[in-house]
């Protein structure tokens, strides 16, 4: 009918319109967490001068214990880097799990219990069947995994599909649960390895995710048994990359994410909300169960009783927030974040500040992003309410917002079909 | 069903010597883009009942919240009882007597009726301890005194609307109303209440209060008001006696006769019967019957366009009819295929297109760029994802680029948010979508709804046009002039049933009684040609 | 038979065990219950009730006073919850984050001053016998046979949080205050257009939150315990959120929960005389809460209006 519009609105340049749109859209999304990482490490310098310490060597410290850069004395950078490799692995996995959740609409709190069902599945099935060889007890042990986390993560997804339960406390209870089940299997359980304490066996050789650095091999004058970064951060990278086409690429992403913004136009679109907060439930499950089975099969290959309920999977939810939900976000984020925790190490030792100081970091950088999320439009993070999905109201989609701008905002509740 | 003609000489009329309680002077209020209210004047006598009648968007509501506190207007004066009076909040209003009754009831759900009625000024005891013994005592004098029986102790949520409604009222004469503004006080009361209600306000006026109150159901104005003041899109239309009008006169000047934007168009060439609906029952979000035993044809090529007073029963229809709302009883049938309870995308694989009417909640969302959301319902169809799993990117982007050059959409790129658009740019990417869907139905529901005149007649032309090319068009409006202009037979909704379907050139007084549940024949068709 | 006859010898101290469990959960419990009913979501017991152990425990050290110590707690556990209240009702925060990141924020504090202060000893030095909340045994009473050493034999914070029990619940349901706090967590607006200030009550239950765990962390280190190490709470505080949720936001149904939960603990403690695993056991709280979230034991709504923040004309 008509013309396509000869001037783009506002009489901005007619660049290529997806360029400039997409490089505005990223510096939109990259400024808050910067912001947000920036005031936390501001603050963290004033807890560090008002106790006595040297903000200056202590950052520095954190640089170098964490990526091996501008590091002085004795220190191996690529040791360093190697284990903030260990450490950024499940993390992405489990920022992924919270992500993944979190575009849903739905809060994972349970991705610890989720990765310790994925532990405890994966052990099993790695001792189990540890006579396999490894191109099948290897997938083997890490679709166990995946699987245990799924399952767990779904108790909360029907949970809250059908009985409208919050998963904010149903994944926390779960999270416990999954912790004793665990103690109960290897602290004088069916799974301690006899004539040990509160360990079991290891799974099969088959099954072990080999090391970047093979242990035979000599990288900076250190054995290469020292360097423990493993094979499975390409299993990390890879998830991270099904996770962005996921949600990009297929229908079903679409639907999960469309439900997350707004379960009434889902609806309109005829999508079934609560399937998709099961399905939601289940990815995030997966992810998680996902990162707990690398961790067996690349680090551990064991189960310990070293899992507490302040752990990867809380992090994983200040990887996701500091992530914007997206996939690269969570890369980025849990390379951050693994950093910090390594750093934080050699922190202590060389700037006698202690490591702790991470985790008051991190807890900042919640905290402006928690204020600050309003801004932040893709985050639509859900509050604590019961939420049923037949009736949709705004506090339901727990979208804590500004009044929409639905034209006048008569007080009291403005209603479509009430007078003005 | 015939409504008695109702007449005014069983009222008793107030004199005219009764001082002013409310005078409101020059009212002016807008937002952004819309005058709400302008160059209103008002005047109520103590002891009357004066009704503020109108449309919706015609500024009732916003010009008692401004007598309220609510809202502070643009200019203007407001005199309480021959003193100036400075209302910045509803505690001023509350001090001066002035009490509200929200449409949307201020009540607390778990608490009890005296909990609710005391609240922010409850009676004490030593060490804070809330007096019930003296709240109650209070209340049922007031109860006594006003004839509003109501128990106390009674739990809020439990108590039918008809008696929460009483409970705002005891809240309202609590704290010393003298003035009670009623906002719609009867959408929510069944008949039997309305004139429970009614006795009820006769009462407090026989006692000195001084009450407004708004609706737009004529039938009640007449019934219990003493003068009737008239509003048309933020002005003063009328003010008259009761007892001096009629309901046909009130309805001439509520619906009233503007500048038509009239569309050219040729006339319909009505084909076969392409959606019939049978005997429809249709529940609302509260589970109150909404639609009841609706049934009517829709030929191809035709637009039908459904007349009444939001909250008649239209939006379940429409919702009912684009599977987003389960049927509870009855049929449709699209062509011979029975497509009662698909569900929303089954019914849009059937060919069935809806432009929903809350845009911005439910047509679109807002996070998603055009081209996301030019897909939204139909992400599963094989022309748009590869076995309804993998999206087709390029076939979206494409798709997208064609509707907003088909469509006119102002916008950058089809990576734009949604949320940058224009309203009207908004509205003409869901137009789009589901035009350009080649629907063998199309349910329109407020497809115009706050967006700007170039718009409106572009997305008027395009439904006209589909029309031609012989799709069958279900308009919903509140628009009066729209659904004159587009439509090719008018169907008036009132209470959940179809009252009655008109030619579009039915006069205006028919049209606004039928609409306002006025007195008039009213039989119900089930097919017409 | 055997079985049995343990059971019961055991019994007596394993229900004296449970109440002293049971008010450590009550005290956070209480104030998540007040938090929530005015409102504003709390998940953050677990970290306030963290930073009060920590006070409690370097005041005493310093001042060998357990009761300026405790109060010292009491301020502390408010003052975090002070944090709270501003991002979440100033701020329109997304009330879980902010909770959370409490809980993570008094962690990452408290080790990094335990490390600070005592040398990255892993822990506090030991606070000396006479500088403890002390335990009281009641005369006479507590020598009622069975019931005596239950009711009558108990550290003074138990009675506290009795007393604070009663006092709570009758202040929420039989005074002004309570009327006023309810209405504000049910239906802000109806509460602001009826004259009351939505924000003032919504601070002060959130900081009565924090001092009620603030008093609960300092019961745990220097009542019960005599150290403060770091994480020592272990997730009570979220066992606490539990009981609120499984008592339904009243302060009588948290305090029977916190039992039950107390219960559990206490049998975990003792579990040579209870021949069943106790990590299994150690489940039963989370598993019951579980059952009571999908509904099977009755509705369990929380106050309409909870986790939303207070918007005035918004919808």
């Amino acid at each position: 009918m008509a013309a396509p519009p000869t001037q783009i609105e506002r009489g901005r340049p007619a660049a290529p319109p997806a360029v400039t749109q997409r490089v505005r859209q990223w510096g939109a999304a990259l400024g808050m967490p910067i912001a947000s990482v920036l005031f936390a490490f501001v603050v963290g310098a004033i807890v560090i001068i008002v106790t006595g310490g040297d903000p200056v060597l202590a950052y520095q410290s954190l640089l170098c214990g964490g990526f091996g850069a501008s590091c002085s004395g004795t220190v191996y950078p690529a040791l360093q880097l190697s284990e903030t490799i260990v450490n950024t692995i499940p993390l992405i996995l489990t920022g992924l799990s919270v992500a993944i959740a979190f575009r849903g609409g739905l809060f994972n709190i349970g991705a610890e219990g989720q990765l310790i069902a994925g532990v405890i599945a994966t052990t099993w099935v790695g001792i189990q069947f540890g006579t396999l060889p490894g191109f099948v007890l290897l997938p083997l042990v890490l679709i166990a995994g995946t699987l245990a986390g799924a399952l767990w993560g779904g108790i909360a997804g029907v949970l809250k599909a059908y009985t409208g339960a919050h998963e904010v406390v149903t994944t926390i209870m779960l999270n416990y649960i999954a912790l004793y089940l665990l103690r109960y299997l290897i602290v004088a359980g069916p799974m301690e390895l006899k004539g040990q304490h509160s360990v079991s066996a290891s799974i099969g050789a088959g099954g072990q995710l080999p090391t970047l650095i093979p242990s035979t091999a000599k990288l900076f004058d250190l054995p290469g048994a020292v360097y423990r970064a493993h094979t499975g951060i390409f299993i990390a990278l890879a998830a991270a990359a099904f996770f962005a086409f996921l949600l990009k690429r297929t229908s079903l992403g679409y639907e999960i994410r469309a439900v997350g913004q707004s379960q009434r136009a889902a609806r309109y679109a005829g999508v079934s909300v609560s399937r998709t907060i099961i399905v939601s439930m289940l990815l995030a499950g997966a992810f998680a169960g996902l990162s707990g089975a690398v961790q067996i099969a690349g680090l551990r290959h064991n189960l310990t009783d070293s899992y507490g309920p302040d752990s990867t999977g809380f992090d994983g939810i200040a990887v996701a927030l500091l992530g914007q939900n997206t996939a690269i976000g969570a890369v980025l984020a849990a390379v951050l974040f693994a950093a910090l925790h390594v750093g934080g190490q050699f922190m202590q030792s060389n700037a006698n500040v202690s490591s702790h100081l991470v985790e008051i970091l991190q807890a900042l950088i919640l905290f402006s992003i928690a204020a600050n999320f309003l801004y932040s439009f893709r985050l639509r993070l859900p509050g604590l309410r019961r939420a049923r999905s037949a009736a949709p109201t705004i506090a339901e989609q727990g979208v804590v917002a500004v009044a929409p701008d639905r034209g006048p905002p008569a007080v009291p509740e403005p209603d479509k079909s009430g007078s003005v | 069903m015939m409504t008695p003609e109702v007449t005014n000489a069983s009222r008793t009329s107030t004199s005219a010597e009764e001082p002013v309680a409310v005078e409101m002077r020059h009212i002016t209020k807008t937002w952004p883009g819309v005058v709400a209210d302008n160059d209103v004047s008002l005047i109520v006598r103590r002891g009357s009942i004066h009704a503020l009648v109108g449309e919706n968007g015609a500024g009732k509501s916003t010009l008692m919240n401004v007598l309220y506190g609510l809202l502070k207007a643009d200019s203007g004066e407001i005199i309480i009882n021959g003193k100036p009076a400075h209302i910045s909040g509803p505690r001023d209003a509350i001090a001066l007597g002035i009490g509200m009754v929200h449409q949307h009831f201020m009540l607390i759900p778990p608490l009890t009726v005296g909990e609710n009625i005391v609240l922010g000024r409850e009676p004490v005891r030593q060490g804070d301890v809330y007096d019930i013994a003296k709240a109650n005592a209070d209340i049922r004098d007031l109860s006594a005194r006003y004839g509003l029986a109501i128990d106390p102790q009674a739990r809020t949520g439990d108590l039918p609307v008809g008696l929460q409604q009483r409970v705002e009222i005891l809240k309202v004469l609590y704290r010393g109303a003298d003035i009670l503004i009623l906002d719609e006080p009867t959408g929510v009361l069944t008949p039997q209440e309305t004139s429970d209600l009614f006795q009820v306000l006769r009462s407090l006026v026989n006692l000195g209060k001084t009450i407004i109150f708004i609706t737009h159901k004529l039938r009640e104005v007449l019934e219990v008001s003493d003068r009737v003041t008239v509003l048309r899109r933020g002005k003063v239309v009328g003010e008259v006696a009761t007892k001096d009008t009629s309901e046909a006169e009130i309805a001439r000047m509520m619906v009233g006769r503007e500048v038509l934007l009239r569309v050219d168009k040729a006339p319909a060439k009505s084909g076969p019967v392409a959606l019939r609906v049978e005997h429809l029952m249709v529940n609302s979000e509260q589970g109150l019957p909404a639609v009841r035993d609706v049934s009517f044809e829709l030929h191809g090529g035709e637009i039908l366009g459904i007349a009444g007073v939001e909250g008649n029963g239209q939006s379940e229809l429409v919702e009912a009819l684009a599977g987003t709302r389960p049927v509870a009883g009855g049929r449709i049938l699209l062509g011979e295929r029975v497509v009662t309870n698909l569900g929303a995308r089954g019914t849009r694989d059937a060919g069935i297109g809806h432009i929903p009417e809350d845009r911005r909640g439910a047509g679109l969302v807002l996070n998603y760029s055009i081209a996301e959301n030019s897909i939204l319902g139909r992400q599963r169809q094989p022309r748009f994802s590869w076995r309804g799993l993998v999206l087709r990117l390029s076939a979206i982007v494409g798709w997208a680029r064609r509707l907003i050059t088909q469509f006119d959409v102002r916008a950058p790129s089809e990576e734009t948010h949604v949320k940058a658009l224009s309203g009207g740019n908004q509205q003409k990417v869901i137009v789009a979508r589901e035009l350009a869907s080649g629907p063998r139905v199309l349910l329109a529901s407020q497809p115009t709804r706050g967006v700007d005149i170039g718009a409106i007649e572009f997305i008027h032309r395009r439904l006209v046009a589909q029309r031609d090319e012989g799709a069958a068009i279900l308009l919903v409006s509140a628009e009066l002039d729209e659904i004159r202009s587009l439509s090719d037979r008018i169907a008036v909704m009132y209470e959940g049933k179809i009252v009655s379907i008109e030619s579009p050139d039915v006069p205006d007084e028919r049209l606004g009684l039928l609409m306002t549940g006025g007195s008039g024949r009213q039989t119900q068709h089930t097919a017409t040609a | 038979m055997s079985v049995i006859m343990g059971f019961l010898q055991a019994l007596p101290g394993l229900l004296q065990l449970t109440l002293e469990a049971g008010v450590l959960l009550l005290l956070p419990a209480l104030g998540g219950v007040l938090s929530e009913r005015s409102g504003v979501t709390n998940i953050a017991m677990e970290g306030m009730m963290l930073t009060g152990a920590f006070f409690a425990v370097v005041i005493d050290l310093s001042t060998r006073n357990p009761w300026i110590a405790t109060l010292g707690a009491i301020v502390a556990g408010g003052l975090m919850a002070l944090i709270h209240a501003v991002v979440s009702i100033r701020f329109h925060a997304n009330q879980i984050i902010s909770g959370f990141a409490i809980n993570i924020f008094a962690g990452g504090l408290t080790a990094f001053l335990v490390d600070k202060l005592f040398n990255e000893s892993g822990g506090t030095d030991h606070v000396a016998q006479g500088a403890r909340l002390p335990y009281i045994t009641v005369p006479v009473l507590s020598n009622i046979p069975f019931v005596g050493p239950i009711l009558f034999q108990q550290n003074i914070i138990v009675y506290v949080g009795l007393l604070l029990l009663v006092v709570i619940n009758f202040m929420l349901f039989r005074t002004r205050l309570g009327l006023r706090l309810r209405a504000v967590g049910e239906h802000p607006q109806a509460a602001d257009t009826a004259g009351i200030n939505v924000y003032v009550l919504r601070y002060g239950a959130v900081i009565a939150s924090g001092l009620l765990s603030g008093l609960a962390g300092a019961f745990l280190s220097i009542g019960i315990l005599n150290v403060f190490n770091p994480g020592m709470t272990d997730g009570r505080g979220y066992i606490a959120l539990a009981a609120m949720i499984f008592g339904k936001w009243s302060p009588v149904g948290a305090f029977v929960a916190c039992l039950i939960f107390g219960l559990g603990e206490a049998i975990y403690a003792n579990n040579s005389s209870i021949h069943i695993s106790p990590q299994l056991l150690a489940t039963l709280p989370y598993l019951l809460t579980l059952v009571v979230l999908a509904g099977l034991v009755g509705k369990s709504t929380p106050p309409a209006a909870d986790g939303i923040p207070y918007e005035p004309g918004a919808e």
